[in-house]
Formats: structure tokens, sequence, C-alpha cells
């Protein structure tokens, strides 16, 4: 053997000890140009949400939160009010415009107020945004940690723990927001809730009661998960070796059954935006004049046989949105799980990457040379 | 319209009927719609049901359109539309009484041969049954509580042989007062006090309606479901412009649908009625404007009020001045647009609505000069007022309904506040809690302007001056207190009082002091009165012999299918 | 399986008084919410509203109403609803029951079938254009909200389209009990099974694929294809099963809330008169007697819901046993 001969085997074998298995699922994720597509998509959706008080000031010139019923607007070179009269003998109603597909103008159109619908939508994606990631990520967190402790220690504790759970998909929800709602309205000074201060427009509220209610809906399948795995080869060998409990936990059966959470945390959000629609059908979620996709489209129901795309924009939005986020999910999935199937060639360096050491499954790759352990 | 209320009042109405009538469904489609047809099934869609069915406690119109046809009071408003729908004659009383003994005491001579859906024949002392029930029953008693023992009675007993003196063998009935009562006749044609058999349980019966006097039976009422009434075998005319027979063979309410379903409904023929209190959704509007559905809507003016009641006892509401600013500043037309625009509603200043007794147009709160009609704000007035008043910069919690009209509303009088300087938020309740919570003098520190709405109970100035405006209408730490911007004007009030004292003897003077009364509280400014609003009826092509009355709205037994 | 059964029973009881004792707790601490009022008719005079309070012990200690309040539901079964007292409370849901299990039902039969073929098709056509096109779909129908989905579906069948043959068969909105009309009661919950089920369908389509995929990389089901079974024998015999573990999870949980009264904006946008409106009524008219009752009633099917599921899982995945 020559020396470079020798010292280039001793790199590809020093090479995986040393490379993080973090940063080899970021460059497999890298490579995924669909996941990548979505991502940029998403990243579009947050960048021109939070444009949105450009867009109102500079492009649009309008104010939305505030009614506009007896305002004008331009369609076309001519002046034309905001909202008109209904037609025929009886002139009943009054219409707002349609789309002008002017993005200086009224784009998507006004609401029953006169509002400009695109730049609510806008605005509306910061709340909804908010709400949906936020619930959606303080429901995985606290639904896998439970499931994990549940599933972990079984017995007693699960049982409680899974009672407990029981206890809150039952619980009057609704009730609960309408309560709390009409006490912080009736406050003057809003609720404080430990390091929180919520007053009635917070989106807080719908965010935490949102979360609260899903909880678990993302437990049990986490349980599941972790009762699957709890008995598997790898965990008994793990105890074999002495590792403690947290360690077991984090390091054997977290890995694997945080492909479940990542395939739930993007459906969740879709499921939470939405939760927080019907929230505000039922006027308990967010507040007027606060605008998010699930309050235009509630206020776009009584809208819906003449003016659609109030009510389609958002949703339009929304399926957008959940779209990027579930392609980017199977992305990270796949960057995260080596067992799956690698798309595209891959090179004999980057199969020398793969499969290292403790972190994820010691079980040998399919369609890839075995690197040795260690 | 003419030729149909011709027929009603005339005595050959049951020998023209017998001539047109068919006992099966829907005769034959003649192109002659003049001619009236007996028969069929009439469907009304309602969103909810009226709550409980004892007419001693229901106080909604829903069920009142439909009690109408299935009992009878002493005393009617007549069974027409128009104006003359709002004339008293008599029902069960074979005339109306002139009040004797100082205006105390009202001698009524019941007609025979009356009776009941049940068989039971009617005689006067139904009558002591059905008000002593008005107290024993929860319900609202201001209405009756001028007849002797009606002070000392409870829902646990009561005593009303001394105020309803009932002579079953003369077949007399007598009432009498503590004080004189102008209102009373009026008061004695709402379905408080329709006959209902003696016998009937002292307690609240739910949702059995007991028997009653006419064309028409309850034959069920399921809250989730439906209402049906069936005809009454033992009814027959007495006197047709008070209980004149009804057409349709059968009168079904149906609860439960969204209302934009139910004006599918009536579209596609599947139902004959959208109930006339569902508020159409504003999308659903404007394809009722077409050609096609000419025939089938009818719109009419409500004597009712919608407007922002001002919290008269805190600041910065509790200065006149900053009240008449908002009401200078307040959109009007915007207001009219939420409603649906200027066909669905008409702006208004003033407390009492058009078409109303002591009416006359007053509106001092709009630009230009003429201070008869709304023509839009005026905001240089408006803020001159504010900086006037030293309120400028003052927090204002606006609260309203969380529906969409109520959120709508509440949104423009926040951008008309923030206009003027001050600083408006918003307080949306939801409809159940929101009314009680308003009157509650408890919760006045809650809030500075809150949404409400009133419609008439019958046609007399003193339901709104009196009840809405009133100084003995406050009643504080309660629930109901109707004067919700507790507002009291003792000079006002001596007017108030002098007016219905002069009613009794002077309708014509009383209604110039009404008048007078009208002015004074708008220039005081106590609410935002924004608009008196319309309504529309939505019936199904097949549905002949619309009438409107003021009092009822739409006469549903008289309407006839083809 | 006799102790699990009690336990389950004995933790079920407990699971329906903590609910009970909290809904009473959250109703009576909502500011301007007063029971006599709606009991006592519109303007009463502050005599009648004492009195009314009084009939009806809203002036009792809470404890005591709590406890009243669960005689009248469990034991005597007498309960009377706050904004209809004509309303029996018992009778008025037993009645509406059929209505939401009938809607709840065929939903999930749609649901189940379809997201088990749209997620067994996407994860066998992976690499191929299906797949992301299958996914579009299924995001595209859990991105909807129920209200606006049964709107636009009573738009097009009831308005728009129901001139035409396609539609003309759509009776009037509302619900048909099977035992009066069979033809009636499928023909009048058809469209609201299909709207019901397309929320539903993606979510769980997802889920499947995911599972099978995952499942698909395990060393037992290597050993299946080394065998030379066919891919179809490996699918349906060894990873199907396992798959169904996060899928039976999610089903438990979402049909039991369903059944329990949760389709409440379903119902109420196509006039089916169960449960949910029931739900929907009580809290618009925030009437406490029919909240307390649907949140049992609910809370029941929740937890039988959730034990099926428990004991499903040990013959889902052998490997999991159940505590």
């Amino acid at each position: 053997m020559t020396a470079t001969a020798a010292t280039a085997r001793q790199r590809a074998i020093a090479a995986p000890a040393a490379r993080n298995p973090w940063a080899i699922a970021a460059r497999r994720l890298w490579r995924n140009r669909i996941a990548m597509a979505a991502l940029v998509l998403f990243g579009l959706i947050v960048a021109v949400s939070l444009a949105a008080p450009l867009y109102a000031h500079d492009i649009a010139h309008v104010n939305p939160f505030v009614n506009n019923l007896n305002g004008t607007t331009v369609v076309n070179g001519h002046t034309v009010p905001i909202m008109q009269q209904g037609g025929g003998v009886l002139k009943l109603g009054e219409n707002p415009i349609g789309p002008t597909w002017d993005i200086q103008h009224y784009f998507l159109g006004a609401d029953n107020l006169g509002r400009d619908v695109a730049t609510r939508l806008l605005y509306g994606g910061r709340s909804s945004l908010e709400i949906g990631i936020g619930s959606a990520l303080i429901c995985c967190v606290i639904a896998t940690v439970v499931a994990l402790i549940a599933g972990f220690f079984g017995g007693v504790t699960d049982a409680l723990l899974s009672r407990l759970m029981d206890l809150i998909w039952a619980f009057p929800v609704y009730l609960l927001a309408i309560s709390i709602s009409t006490v912080l309205l009736t406050r003057a000074n809003g609720m404080q809730l430990g390091p929180l201060h919520l007053v009635a427009g917070s989106l807080w509220l719908p965010t935490l009661i949102i979360a609260f209610i899903y909880v678990p809906y993302v437990y049990r399948p986490v349980r599941g998960q972790v009762l699957s795995v709890v008995n598997r080869e790898y965990v008994e060998a793990a105890i074999a070796q002495g590792a403690s409990n947290l360690r077991l936990i984090f390091s054997e059966i977290l890995p694997n059954v945080v492909s479940v959470v990542i395939v739930l945390f993007p459906l969740m959000i879709a499921t939470n935006i939405l939760t927080e629609s019907a929230l505000s059908f039922l006027s308990i979620g967010v507040q007027p004049p606060s605008a998010s996709w699930g309050t235009i489209i509630s206020d776009g129901q009584q809208l819906l046989y003449t003016r659609p795309w109030v009510s389609l924009a958002p949703g339009i939005m929304i399926v957008l949105t959940v779209l990027s986020l579930n392609v980017l999910g199977d992305g990270v999935r796949d960057a995260l799980d080596p067992r799956a199937k690698v798309r595209g060639r891959v090179t004999a360096g980057q199969a020398a990457a793969v499969g290292g050491p403790g972190q994820f499954s010691t079980a040998s790759v399919p369609d890839v040379p075995e690197v040795p352990d260690r | 319209m003419r030729f149909r209320w011709a027929i009603a009042i005339t005595a050959g109405t049951i020998v023209a009927l017998a001539a047109c009538s068919s006992a099966k469904t829907a005769g034959p489609s003649s192109p002659a719609t003049n001619h009236a047809v007996s028969g069929g099934t009439f469907t009304i869609l309602a969103n909810s049901s009226f709550g409980v069915a004892d007419p001693a406690q229901n106080y909604t119109l829903q069920e009142w359109q439909l009690l109408i046809d299935t009992h009878d009071g002493l005393v009617a408003f007549q069974r027409v539309g128009g104006v003359p729908g709002t004339k008293l004659v008599p029902d069960l009383a074979a005339s109306l009484p002139v009040p004797t003994n100082g205006g105390k005491t009202y001698t009524f001579q019941i007609r025979r041969g009356i009776k009941f859906s049940n068989g039971q024949v009617l005689k006067p002392s139904d009558f002591l049954t059905t008000f002593e029930r008005q107290f024993t029953v929860p319900g609202p008693t201001t209405f009756y509580s001028g007849l002797i023992g009606a002070s000392a009675c409870s829902t646990k007993h009561c005593d009303l042989s001394k105020g309803v003196v009932a002579d079953d063998a003369n077949y007399t009935l007598t009432l009498n007062l503590t004080t004189p009562d102008p209102e009373l006749l009026d008061q004695l044609a709402l379905p408080f006090a329709f006959a209902v058999p003696s016998g009937t349980s002292m307690k609240l019966t739910g949702n059995t309606v007991p028997p009653g006097t006419g064309p028409y039976k309850w034959q069920s009422y399921n809250p989730n479901a439906q209402a049906v009434l069936v005809r009454n075998p033992y009814f027959h005319v007495w006197n047709a412009a008070a209980q004149p027979p009804g057409y349709p063979n059968q009168i079904i309410e149906k609860y439960g649908l969204q209302v934009s379903e139910e004006v599918t409904e009536v579209e596609n023929g599947q139902a004959n009625e959208v109930w006339d209190g569902d508020q159409i959704p504003s999308d659903r509007l404007a394809e009722l404007n077409s050609a096609k559905f000419a025939n089938q809507v009818h719109v009419n003016a409500l004597t009712a009020d919608w407007y922002f009641a001002l919290n008269t006892k805190r600041p910065p509401f509790n200065n006149v001045l900053a009240r008449q600013a908002i009401n200078y500043a307040a959109n009007r037309a915007a207001y009219v647009k939420i409603a649906g625009g200027p066909s669905l509603a008409v702006p208004t200043c003033q407390i009492l609505p058009p078409q109303f007794p002591a009416y006359t147009p007053y509106c001092p709160y709009t630009a230009g000069t003429d201070h008869t009609t709304w023509t839009g704000p005026d905001l240089t007035k408006a803020r001159q007022l504010v900086q006037q008043s030293g309120t400028a910069g003052t927090k204002v919690v606006v609260n309203g309904t969380n529906d969409e009209v109520g959120k709508s509303l509440v949104a423009q009088m926040v951008a008309d506040l923030d206009a003027i300087g001050y600083k408006a938020s918003s307080q949306l309740l939801t409809m159940s809690i929101q009314y009680p919570f308003i009157q509650n003098s408890s919760n006045a520190g809650k809030w500075n302007v809150a949404w409400s709405a009133w419609y008439q109970d019958y046609p007399a100035p003193s339901d709104f001056l009196n009840v809405l405006l009133g100084c003995d209408t406050i009643h504080p730490n309660s629930d109901a207190s109707p004067n919700i911007a507790e507002y009291c004007s003792p000079s006002v009030q001596s007017q108030i009082d002098q007016a219905r004292t002069l009613g009794q003897t002077n309708t014509t003077a009383a209604d110039q002091l009404w008048t007078k009364v009208d002015h004074a509280d708008t220039d005081a400014a106590p609410w935002v009165d924004l608009y008196n609003p319309k309504q529309i009826d939505l019936l199904s092509s097949n549905v002949h012999g619309y009438q409107w009355n003021p009092q009822w709205y739409i006469l549903i037994d008289q309407l006839w299918l083809s | 399986m006799t102790g699990f059964i009690l336990r389950r029973t004995l933790w079920t009881v407990l699971v329906m008084f903590v609910i009970t004792l909290l809904v009473f707790v959250i109703f009576f601490k909502t500011p301007g919410i007063d029971p006599a009022r709606s009991l006592a008719g519109r303007n009463p005079s502050p005599q009648v509203l004492a009195e009314i309070r009084h009939q009806f012990g809203l002036d009792r200690p809470f404890p005591v109403q709590y406890l009243v309040m669960m005689k009248k539901l469990f034991v005597t079964r007498d309960l009377v609803s706050y904004s209809n007292q004509g309303q029996q409370v018992f009778p008025e849901i037993v009645a509406a029951a059929p209505a939401t299990l009938s809607l709840v039902f065929g939903a999930a039969v749609i649901w189940v079938v379809a997201a088990i073929g749209m997620g067994v098709a996407a994860a066998v056509l992976r690499g191929t254009i299906f797949d992301p096109l299958l996914m579009i779909i299924a995001l595209i129908g859990i991105s909807m909200p129920v209200f606006w989905l049964g709107e636009v579906a009573n738009l097009i069948t009831q308005s728009k389209l129901h001139g035409t043959p396609l539609f003309s068969w759509v009776p009037p909105l509302g619900y048909t009990p099977l035992t009066q009309n069979p033809v009636l009661w499928f023909e009048g919950l058809i469209i609201p099974w299909i709207t019901l089920s397309v929320l539903y369908i993606g979510l769980y389509a997802r889920v499947l694929r995911a599972s099978l995929i995952e499942i698909g990389n395990e060393d037992y089901v290597r050993t299946a294809r080394a065998k030379g079974l066919t891919e179809q024998r490996v699918l349906i015999r060894h990873t199907l099963r396992t798959s169904m573990i996060t899928f039976v999870s999610l089903f438990g949980l979402d049909f039991g809330v369903l059944v329990g009264g949760g389709a409440l904006l379903a119902e109420v946008v196509f006039g089916i008169h169960g449960v949910g409106y029931l739900t929907y009524q009580s809290l618009s008219n925030l009437d406490l007697p029919v909240i307390m009752a649907t949140v049992v009633y609910g809370a029941f099917f929740i937890v039988l819901a959730n034990t099926l599921i428990d004991v499903a899982y040990a013959w889902l995945d052998p490997q999991v046993r159940i505590s």
C-alpha cells in the first residue's frame, strides 16, 4: 500500500466518524430539488406577507382595516364607487366591486365593507402563519414529549397521561373560547397567564387554544409509534450497553418517531389555520379589525354567490402554504432517514458519508456498500 | 290587494269562498290570480325556532304571526294590509267599548257560540284564566299591570277577580283598572291577551300551545324540526275584519336552515316563504333584483330603529356636545350600505320612525340647512363640538354583536369616532349575552357606545319615547332595563307624563306633545340613531294574495297557493 | 382483559365527571351569563326574576346546583333546556343521535376507503408523476374549511346546477330518517358525506403514504422482498397492517369526536339536525343543560373510540403490548 492510498483510506474511514449526521441530513435536503422549490415557495409566501405594509402604503394606497363603504377607486381609467347598489327594479343590496386584476387598485376586489381584499390577504398571512405555525409547533412539541414519556415508561404513567389526553380531546373547546373571549372583552385590562398578558385582540389566544385542542391528536400517533419502537432490538441493545433513560428516549426512540411528527407537522398547520377559521365563523377567533385568512374566508361567506374570490383567494393561499410545507416536510424526512431510498445517483464519497455511527439506525443501508462501524 | 281586501270585509266572504274553494290541494292553475283558492300546505322556512311556545311567555313576532291564526282576543288589529291594518276592530267582543268610570272600566259583550279547537265553548271566565296566567307564568307583566289585583300577583298565585269580572250568565266581561290607560285596547290586541280555555294550567305549558278559537290549531311543535298548524274544525267566521278564514289547509314552519339555503329552496319552489325576520345575506339580494323574482319579492318599511346608545353616565358621552358631535359625524350612508343599501334602510336622526303616530321629519345632524332629512355628515361641525367639549382623545369602547352585520356596524362606528378625534375600539359579544349586558348598569363602566335595535310593540309613541328613554324605565343593576343610554331628563319626562294623560282624552293634542318630546330627545342626543330598516318578504312563485300588515307583517293565512 | 375493561370504565366515569365539572365552572365564570333571565321570558320584572331564580335553584350554592344538574341529567333524565323550558334535553339528544350517526358513519366509510386507496397508490407510485399529483389533490382537500365547502356544495347542487340532470335528484336540505324513507335518506346524505370526507381523506392518505414508505424500508420487509414475494403481497401482507397504526390512532380520535357531535359546522350548513347542530345552537344561546348533555355524549364516544383503538394496536402491531 502506498502512503497516499493509506492516507486516503484512513481519511475515508475517519471521515464518517468526524462528520456531523445533521450536516449530512442538511446536505441531502439541499440536494432535493423539489424540497428546495417548496422552501422557496414558502419563503415567498412569508416574504409577501411581511411586505403587507409596503403594499398597503406604497402600491395600493389603502388602509385595509377601516371601512371604506363610500370610497371610490379607478378601474380602466374611470372612477367607480367601491360599493354599487343593486340593479333591476328593487335595487336591493350593495355589491362590492369584483377583482380588477390591477395591482394598484383593488386587485382582488373589495369585501362587504369596501376594504381591499388583496391587502387584507397579505396582512392576514401574518396572522395565519403566526397562529398556524405557532400552534402547530407548540402542539407537536408538547405532544411528542408527553408521548415519549407515556410510551417509554408505560404502566401507570402511560395510563394517566393517556386518560388526560382523552379528557383534553373531549373538552368543550368552543365553550372555553367563548368564555375566555367574553372575559377578555369585558375586562379593561385583559388577563395575565403566566408570562403572557392576554388582551382581547391578542393572537396568543387562538394560538394557545388551538395548540391545546390538538395535543391529543399528535400525541396518539406518536405514542403508538413509541410503543412500537420501544420493544425493538436496538433499544434493547442500547439498554444492554447501559444507556440512561434520558439517552434512550432522546437518542434511540425519538429519532425513530420523529418522522411521524414531521409528517403531521405541516398537516397540523393546515388544520390549525382552518380551525382558526372555524373559530372566526363562531366569532371567537381573531378579532376585528385584524385579518387572518380564516376571518377573510368567513367574511367571504356572505359574498359567495356574487364575489367568490373573497373566499377563494385565502383558500388558495392556505393550499399553497400547506403544499409547500408538506413537500418540505417530505424532504426533511427523507434527509433524516438514511434507510429511505436515496433519489438520484450516489457517489462513493457520499456513500461513505452515510450510515455513520450511533445517531440513527445501525442497521445496514440498502443499495449502498457497507461502511465499517468505527 | 285591494280586491282581496274588498272580499274580506264584505258579508259575502263565505259565499264567495264557497264558490271558489276546492277542498284538494292546489286548484287549477288559473292565470286569473285574483281568484282565491283554499287548500294546500304553506311552508315557511325559519333559521331558528321561537323558543317556548306558551303564549303567556312568548314575546316573539315569529310565534305571534302564527298565534293570530290560532287564537283570538277581545279586540284585534284589522286583518288587512296597509294603514287600515293598524285600526282596532272587535274580535271576541261584540263591539269596542268606550271606557267609563273616568277611563278605568271597560265592559265587553262577549260573542256567543264560539268554540275552542278542543270543542269547549268560549265563555267570559276564560279571560280570567288568560289574564291570571299572564302573571303566574313568568313573562312580561307590564302590559296588564293596571288591572285591579295585579300588583299582588306573583308566579305562585294571582287573583284578578276584582280586575277581571266575568259574568258567564250575561256573557259580559268587565276590566277594572287602577288608573286610566289609553293604550289598554292596543295591548289587548296582543297575543298575551288571546283567550285560552279555563282549566288551562296556570304554570308554563312549555311547548304545548293551549287551544284557541282561531281558524287553525297547533298540531305539533318541535323546536328542532318544525311546527304544524292544521284547520280548526270548530271555527266559523264571526267578524271577517278581525279573524277571516284562512286559505291553506296546513301551515308548516320548518327550522334550522341557513338563510342562504332558505332563499334557494324558496326560489326552487320547494318551500313557500323565507320567514321575514331572517336577514337575507347580501350576495343573494343580487339575484332577487332580477325580473324573474319581481312578483315574489316584497319590501316594506318597518316602524323600527337601529341605533347606537350612548352611555350618558360616563365620559365622554356624559357631555351633550360630545353626543351631538358623533351624531354629526356618523356616516349614515355607510350604515345604510351595511344594511343592504337605500332600498333596505332609510337614514334617520330622530327617535320615532316614519309612518308612526306623532312623527314629523326632523334631522338636525346633517350637512346643509335642510333639517328634515339627512343628506350627509358634517365633520367640521363634529370636530368643532369635540374640541368644545374637551373630550378629544378619550378612549371609547364600541359594543355590538359578533354576527356579520353587527361586526360591520361596529367597525363603521369605530371609524366614525376615530375620524373626529376619539380612540375607539370594538367589543363584540355573542347575541345572547350582548343585549342583557348593555342593559345592566353594573356594566356601564365597560362600554361607551352600544348597538341595539327596537321594533314597535304596537303603534304608540310611548312605546319608543317612554320605554326607551323614560326616567322610570331605568332599573339599576338589572338585565332588563331598556333605557340603555340611562338617559333621564326631568323636563322631557314631565312632557311625557302630560302626553300620556292627554292621550286619554285628546289624541291629537297628545300627539303634538309627543312630537315635541321626540324632537327634544333628538336634540339631547342620547343615541346615534342610524336608520329605519325595511323588510324583505320572499315568496315562492305559486303564492298569491300577499298583504302586509304594519303590526303583524306578512299575513300568512291570507295567502293562497296556486 | 376484564381488568382492562374494568379499569377503562372507571376512567371513563372519572373523565365524564371532570368534564362536567369543568363545563359547569367555565359556564358560570363567564361574565354576562344569567340563566334566570332566559328562563323568565323577555323583560321580566325583578320580582319574577327572583322567583325564577328560586324555582330553578339558581340561588343555591354551586356544588348543590352541580349535583342537582347531574342528578337531573343522569338519574331522573328530566333536565330541561334553559332556552326552551318545554324541551327536555335527554330525549332531544336521543332524537338527534341517528342523524349524526348516519352522517358520520357514511362519511367515515368513504374517507377510509378513499384514503387507503390514495395512500397506497401514492406510496406504490412513488417516483412517478402520480405521487405529487395525488398529494396535491389530497392537500387541496384538507385546506378547505368545512363550512365553506358545504356552502359551495349547496351553491352547486341546490342552486346553480339544481336544474340540470346532474343534481336535480338532490333533495332539499335536511335529514330523512332511514326508517322513514331509505332512498331519500341516502340521497339527502350523499353530498354531506362527500363534503365531510374530503376534509379527512387528504390527511389520512398523506399519513398512510408516509407510514408505508417508512415501513417499506424496514428489515423484515426487505426479507419478504428477498424471499421473492411480489410487491403487492409485500404491501398487503406485511406493510399495510403496521402502517395503519398512525392511521388508526387518528381515526379513533376523529371518528370519536365526530360521532360525539364534532361535525357541527357540517350539520349546520346541510341542515342536518344532529347532535352537532344541537351543540351549535346551545353555544349560540349559551344554554347550559344542552351544552352539558352534548359534552357528556361526546365525551362518552371519544373515550369509547380511544379504548377500541388501544385494543386495535395489539392486533395491528404484535410488538406493541397494551398496558
